[in-house]
């Protein structure tokens, strides 16, 4: 049982959530009084919310908004701004985040991305940061090949790590390099000419400790690395690896304990001899 | 929408982005690495730092060409495109208070403080432009007070202006070594010679005892100057100019010497 | 001709692997899931996926042992084809995965490397550390991404599939979605739609799935007039960790590795656990299962701590269900080496440390055998013709379903790591049918009257402007789905008997009418998740109705359906002779009860959402039935009686192998 700075058994805690109704409203902190119980995660501290619809003053109020889906951190859903630190929501324990700070739970969205509601975000430039490095093996195609070529163990060991990467976006919340790019909608626009415009945005800007690693774990693959290159053309253009300010606290936030640090630097190695080797050999103008 | 110009540097960035993370280190860092050196010549007397100056200013015309092509120029772009990087990010050591963090956070602190050390520091000595009306307004407050055929005398003097003159070049030159040797470890990244933690923690202990010595060198430089008995250093050096410029080691330019040196010599001719 | 298109609902292992096929076979695919793709359900599969491999193939291993363990460990309610089929390819698929760039685990070689899993003798199981199923879908994921850059699928994540567009033949033209940010509702006109929705996990409140397996797309497709097969087959695994919002895996090779079940003899002893003497705690498995103990097969293990909680009201705790799972007896360096991966999601989650406190674990729904039926046309020797547009194809013409929302391959009960292969290889299968499909068609659906499209998207609308403008009241959603939870859990998992079913059945009545009226605390238009949560909350009842009343009238024992009312009996007789007679009595009973009950459920939708079942045989024509005897007495008997009724009365050639 958890006790409250007098000593006594916590019945209840305070919930703060930075709640935003739309992405163009002003964001306001809403309270909310949760009855305590062991076990909890910011979780079911949400699912209650919704129950309950109820705020701190008794006010009736709408669920919060927030985005949620294994609940077993390998899914990358839910990352939210957990008393200042970025998290999965479900693997945060009321028990110790309490612990840490006065019993008091704060809930943000994540400041580098869009908020769409409440604590729900737009993530798309994650997954089109994938896009942009080519974060695939160039198969021929899905017949029977037979097996892939025999890979050493070693590799393996090396790959996995890498390959958990639930692009759950701290690494890039925490980047002090990674900014947020926010594209408005323009009235005439369709919405394959808005969604263009807004990839066109993403391109420009930083792809993140993520896709580097993904691109690295792409270019030791045995068939991965044929295309290599364009990876590392991608990683060198605009918004690639050169904007990473070695602060490293992607790695220290990553919850999957990916060495993204060490990616960081592989690729800032290929990307070193890919350019001096593109510029004596290549009859690129 | 983008200008041709920002289009180039978006097409350019990476190349830019490098070229800036060398520039620290050549010329720039190197530079000033020598610098320190030179100056701290002054704890063997008189003589040896002024030999140095001498040898340094011996290369007489072409000298401005080094000057900017190796010192100035570098230097812009690495602080004017620093300056540029630091706006693009938002430091967040308040919520993240790991080490990395935090030395990334420093290194953007004493990259503006090195900025501004260097840019007082350079009118202070060198007096930014040598051109007629500049000079007299420079000297009129104070500034350009490095002459280099009086290397030692003008320069510890302008030490000793103020008690806070040493304390302000302590803080600017920490500033400058501390950015230099993390910056030499995040280059390390950058370019991807060390890659794992493991590595990189090599890497920091090398950088930390390259600041350290750097630092010890500064901080003779310092000492020296700052405990320089600038009357006799004048009288040597003006021996040592009148004799260097007999023996033809230098080119005479009175320009090069202090105003009082020049009036000491004024003074001699007219005696003799 | 404008392009065909697919429309794929899902993108979960099936929908990418069915989209990454279409895509090669130059079909375009419009692709909807409710959460990036990359998020779906299956990343949570943690064990492995199964196919005969060189190795096993050696020791003896075959395609046909693979399919046969699958059919006897789904208690034969499988149809056939379709599982020999999928055994056939399952060797096909692991070698695709791999040069998806999949990490598996390797051998020192450099080989796959392979663990053993439940219901088999060999060593089947292909696995990347603990987490295949993310490895696996993150590899479809990236050929998906591939074809989304090459402009051959348009992607639409978070729009929740609202229901298929029929047209005026009856066939599925399109799909209705919901934009989940801006409640946009629209229509997509689409020449084949498939659905690749994954299970229905919620309508059990909390369970081991994630928190969109809410099976409201596969229930719109029922409600829409889409049969519904074996609803009331839903595994349970033993061992989770119950949280207040999920229940959450732990995996068999705890116990494996010598894990002791067993709750304080006291009902909720209050002492710490480690203050508990011997004396004091019920090993309750080992007890009641002295030969095999903790290891006792996952059903059973299953039955006995839910019957020791419900029944015997010995739950550690009060308010919650659990037993002890205690490795706290073996030494942590042990512990770590071992079993390192799984006690830290236990450590993370919980907070507690199961190398020093006993873990509190409690059964929990798992995966649902039934889904959408669906059709395939066999070959003359077993297995499913290539090609076919009848392959996976529901009730409903030009809509199919794949993966777990379909209700092929398990049977009765599903053998671990033999999802994985399911969804991928079911969506592999499909593409090439579908592809017949679009050929044999002589309008694209895009051509076809707006009106159809028009009405499918007002009777949506219709459907959401009405919930938002009802009034607010005390009943809530979340309220009404935590109440339908703990009546499904109660009376349609574990231990079913007829009495508690029907009071479900009647308590579902009850919630469903409280449904229809409950207010809704967001009235808003914008990412109103309120909304789209009560909307799924009552295309649950259709499910949760069927699954109670398929349940309710098989009156029987199978698989993962278990009514105690209705169980063999062991063989009681202490003498040979008597024993013999027995197991001749209890072989009638078997085929007496084969006869009635080696059936398909299926169901259809009527009238407010209330199914009407009807039984279908199953395609038994490979392997005939025989009994599931783990652990019975006397049950090497009854084999032998029951080889030498086969021997003598089989059309099946196969069956003596």
């Amino acid at each position: 049982m958890i006790k409250n700075v007098y000593g006594e058994n916590l019945t209840s805690f305070t919930v703060k959530v930075r709640r935003q109704a739309s992405p163009d409203s002003q964001s306001y902190w809403e309270a909310f009084n949760i009855p305590y119980q062991a076990d909890l995660n910011v979780i079911s501290v949400l699912q209650q919310i919704a129950k309950m619809s109820k705020n701190a003053k008794g006010e009736s109020t709408t669920p919060v908004a927030w985005d949620c889906g294994c609940l077993e951190e390998v899914c990358g859903a839910c990352t939210m701004v957990i008393n200042g630190r970025v998290r999965q929501s479900c693997s945060a324990l009321v028990d110790n985040i309490l612990d840490e700070n006065n019993d008091v739970l704060r809930l943000e969205p994540m400041s580098k991305f869009p908020v769409i509601r409440d604590l729900v975000v737009d993530r798309s430039r994650v997954f089109r940061a994938l896009q942009k490095i080519k974060a695939w093996v160039p198969v021929d195609g899905y017949y029977d090949m037979g097996a892939g070529p025999k890979q050493d163990r070693k590799r393996q060991e090396q790959a996995y790590p890498l390959s958990e990467c639930m692009s759950c976006g701290c690494c890039l919340e925490a980047c002090p390099q990674y900014l947020k790019v926010e594209t408005q909608r323009e009235s005439d626009e369709t919405d394959e000419q808005f969604e263009d415009r807004k990839n066109a945005e993403y391109d420009k800007n930083f792809v993140g400790a993520h896709a580097i690693n993904q691109a690295m774990l792409f270019n030791s693959n045995p068939t991965g690395k044929m295309i290599s290159g364009e990876r590392l053309d991608a990683l060198t253009d605009e918004g690639g690896i050169q904007i990473c300010g070695n602060a490293q606290n992607c790695v220290a936030v990553c919850p999957k304990e990916i060495p993204l640090t060490t990616s960081i630097a592989k690729a800032g190695r290929a990307a070193t001899i890919h350019k001096i080797k593109k510029f004596f050999d290549s009859n690129e103008k | 929408m983008d200008s041709s110009e920002t289009n180039f540097f978006r097409k350019h960035e990476f190349l830019i982005r490098r070229l800036h993370s060398l520039s620290g280190l050549l010329p720039v860092g190197a530079y000033m690495i020598v610098h320190l050196l030179t100056n701290a010549s002054i704890l063997n007397g008189v003589e040896s730092f002024q030999n140095l100056v001498y040898q340094i200013h011996s290369l007489g015309k072409i000298l401005w060409i080094v000057e900017w092509g190796f010192i100035f120029l570098p230097l812009l772009f690495h602080a004017g495109f620093g300056v540029v990087i630091i706006m693009g990010s938002k430091s967040n050591t308040s919520q993240y208070s790991y080490v990395a963090n935090w030395r990334y956070r420093m290194q953007r602190i004493t990259g503006m403080v090195a900025l501004l050390f260097i840019g007082f520091h350079v009118l202070h000595m060198h007096g930014w432009f040598h051109v007629g009306f500049w000079k007299t307004f420079a000297h009129a407050i104070g500034m350009a007070q490095f002459s280099p055929y009086n290397a030692a005398s003008t320069a510890g003097e302008a030490m000793q202006s103020t008690i806070l003159m040493p304390v302000f070049y302590f803080v600017g030159i920490a500033a400058c070594v501390y950015h230099l040797a993390n910056g030499v470890w995040t280059m390390g990244i950058t370019w991807g010679v060390w890659t794992t933690p493991q590595a990189q923690k090599r890497a920091t202990i090398a950088c930390a005892g390259l600041g350290g010595f750097v630092m010890i060198v500064a901080i003779s430089a310092l000492v020296g100057f700052c405990t320089l008995d600038t009357d006799k250093a004048q009288e040597r050096e003006i021996e040592m100019y009148q004799e260097s410029v007999n023996v033809g080691r230098i080119i005479e330019n009175e320009e090069k010497l202090s105003k009082p040196a020049q009036k000491k010599i004024k003074r001699e001719r007219r005696r003799k | 001709m404008t392009k065909q298109r697919v429309a794929v609902i899902g993108g979960g292992l099936a929908g990418l692997s069915a989209t990454m096929k279409l895509c090669e076979l130059g079909i375009e695919v419009d692709l909807f899931s409710m959460v990036p793709v990359k998020r779906s359900h299956s990343v949570c599969a943690q064990g492995g996926i199964n196919s005969c491999n060189d190795q096993t193939r050696q020791l003896g291993d075959s395609e046909w042992k693979h399919f046969d363990d699958t059919i006897y460990g789904g208690d034969f309610l499988n149809h056939q084809p379709p599982v020999m089929e999928m055994a056939l390819w399952a060797p096909k698929v692991i070698d695709l995965m791999d040069r998806l760039g999949v990490p598996f685990n390797r051998t020192q070689e450099g080989f796959i490397d392979r663990r053993r899993f439940g219901g088999t003798l060999y060593k089947r199981t292909a696995f990347a550390g603990a987490t295949t199923g993310q490895q696996l879908l993150y590899g479809l994921d990236e050929q998906v991404r591939r074809w989304e850059s090459a402009g051959m699928v348009r992607k639409f994540e978070y729009w929740d599939f609202q229901g298929p567009v029929i047209g005026a033949d009856g066939a599925c033209c399109g799909v209705v979605a919901q934009d989940m940010t801006s409640m946009e509702i629209r229509s997509f006109p689409a020449d084949v739609v498939i659905i690749a929705s994954g299970g229905p996990g919620l309508i059990y409140g909390r369970s081991t799935m994630s928190m969109m397996c809410n099976g409201a797309a596969a229930s719109r497709c029922f409600q829409a007039g889409a049969k519904y097969g074996n609803g009331e087959f839903i595994q349970v695994h033993p061992t989770a960790i119950p949280g207040a919002d999920k229940l959450r895996l732990m995996s068999e090779s705890a116990r494996g590795e010598g894990g002791r079940v067993w709750v304080p003899r006291t009902a909720h002893d209050e002492r710490s656990p480690q203050d508990i003497p011997d004396a004091e705690r019920y090993y309750f498995l080992e007890e009641r299962y002295p030969e095999y103990g903790n290891l006792v097969p996952r059903d059973i293990a299953t039955r006995e701590i839910f019957d020791i909680c419900v029944n015997e009201g010995l739950s550690v705790e009060k308010n919650k269900l659990c037993v002890y799972l205690d490795l706290t007896h073996i030494s942590k360096s042990e512990l770590d080496r071992k079993l390192g991966g799984i006690l830290d999601i236990y450590q993370k989650f919980q907070g507690v440390d199961p190398r020093v406190n006993p873990m509190k674990i409690f059964p929990a729904v798992h995966y649902s055998m039934g889904g959408l039926w669906a059709d395939y046309e066999r070959t003359a020797d077993g297995g499913l013709v290539v090609g076919s547009p009848v392959n996976q194809q529901t009730s409903i013409e030009n809509m199919y379903a794949i993966g777990e929302c379909d209700y092929h391959y398990h049977g009765a009960n599903r053998l671990g790591a033999n999802s994985l292969l399911s969804c991928i290889f079911s969506g592999l299968f499909v593409a090439p049918g579908i592809q017949t499909r679009l050929e044999s068609m002589s309008m694209p659906a895009s051509e076809q009257s707006s009106t159809v499209f028009e009405k499918a998207v007002e009777k949506h609308q219709k459907r959401h402007d009405d919930l938002l403008a009802r009034e607010k009241n005390d009943d809530n959603p979340y309220q009404i789905h935590e109440e339908l939870g703990d009546v499904m859990t109660k009376a349609a998992t574990v231990v079913r008997r007829n009495d508690q079913l029907s009071a479900a059945y009647e308590k579902i009545d009850e919630l469903f009418e409280r449904a229809q009226k409950c207010g809704l605390s967001d009235s808003g238009n914008w990412t109103n998740q309120n909304v789209l949560f009560t909307k799924a909350l009552i295309d649950m009842f259709p499910l949760a109705r069927t699954i109670v009343k398929g349940a309710l009238q098989r009156d029987e024992c199978r698989g993962a359906h278990y009514k105690p009312e209705f169980a063999m009996p062991a063989l009681e007789s202490e003498d040979e002779a008597g024993r013999l007679q027995e197991a001749e009595k209890w072989c009638d009973k078997f085929e007496a009860n084969n006869k009635k009950w080696l059936k398909s459920t299926v169901a259809t939708c009527g009238a407010d959402g209330v199914p009407e079942l009807e039984y279908e045989d199953v395609d038994t024509s490979l392997l005939p039935p025989r009994p599931r005897l783990y652990g019975l007495v006397g049950g090497e008997i009854i084999e032998k009686v029951w080889r030498g009724r086969i021997a003598n009365t089989s059309p099946h050639p196969a069956a003596i192998t």
